[in-house]
């Protein structure tokens, strides 16, 4: 692809260094990481106990 | 009975025999095998020519592990080419109008291009949905949509081939109904929707050259991406 850095003149720092959108394991980290949070959230509405609504009884 | 204009997409059979396997061995008919003779004559040269330049021309982009795919490509590309065009002749059936067949050629080979990136470079072939230079609030949001549009090519690359062929035929139907219709009543009418249809036709005829290489070409691309 023309017109791309490889990601090699920025100098990331911590957290940067592994979730950036510059080079391609810091693409790489983002995608998955968006992955998990897609799955972590599916899986918490999925095994979150439904609430036991009391009969109502009749007046 | 009642012929509707759609009957000329339904499969034919024979007494049971679905005929769809037939028209899809007729390219490999109508194809010449080459000989081994030195020198062959005009038509098998001029094949001979067309599929090395346009196998030469399609694995330009891609890398050396890319280039086994050449024979498949090439080959699709030829049966593609030659069933849409058979297709425009009157009376016959044309089968990449059957969005299953148009599928069953989409979906494997585009899984088989993400399965070759997921397993030689994993990194590369996941770092490719995202955007160079994403603005960090915009990170998840393209993410989701990248994936999206990667799992929708397969079913554009069906649909494309299918849609565009069956709009063909059926306009051409349809136009062609028109004329035979006026002809009696308004016969000037008739001549210009005469013309219309010839256009038209040629319009179908680079329509079904250009939707063959299109959908070869995409394939190349999705390969040159996971390669």
């Amino acid at each position: 692809m023309a017109g791309h850095d490889a990601g090699s003149q920025h100098q990331f720092t911590g957290f940067q260094k592994y979730f950036n959108a510059y080079t391609i394991t810091g693409r790489r980290n983002c995608v998955l990481a968006t992955y998990a949070s897609i799955a972590a959230i599916v899986l918490f509405f999925k095994l979150k106990p439904k609430k036991q609504t009391p009969a109502i009884t009749a007046k | 009975m009642i012929l509707s204009f759609f009957d000329q997409f339904m499969s034919p059979t024979h007494l049971g025999i679905p005929l769809i396997a037939l028209a899809l061995s007729l390219p490999w008919v109508l194809i010449p095998t080459p000989t081994n003779r030195w020198l062959n004559n005009r038509l098998l040269t001029l094949q001979g020519w067309f599929i090395n330049r346009f196998t030469q021309q399609l694995m330009l982009p891609i890398n050396l592990g890319g280039h086994k795919w050449a024979v498949l490509l090439t080959a699709l590309m030829l049966l593609l080419i030659t069933l849409n065009l058979l297709g425009l002749l009157p009376y016959t059936f044309t089968p990449t109008t059957q969005l299953s067949l148009n599928m069953g050629f989409a979906v494997p080979l585009w899984l088989a291009t993400v399965i070759i990136g997921m397993r030689n470079q994993p990194t590369a072939a996941l770092g490719h949905l995202l955007p160079e230079g994403t603005p960090v609030p915009l990170i998840p949001v393209l993410i989701v949509i990248e994936t999206i549009s990667l799992f929708i090519r397969p079913l554009a690359l069906g649909v494309r081939l299918t849609a565009n062929l069956t709009a063909g035929h059926l306009l051409i139907q349809l136009i062609a109904t028109a004329a035979f219709v006026l002809l009696p009543m308004m016969p000037t009418v008739a001549i210009l929707t005469s013309t219309v249809l010839f256009l038209l036709t040629l319009l179908e005829v680079a329509v079904a050259m250009i939707q063959a290489y299109v959908f070869v070409l995409l394939l190349s691309l999705y390969l040159q991406e996971n390669v």
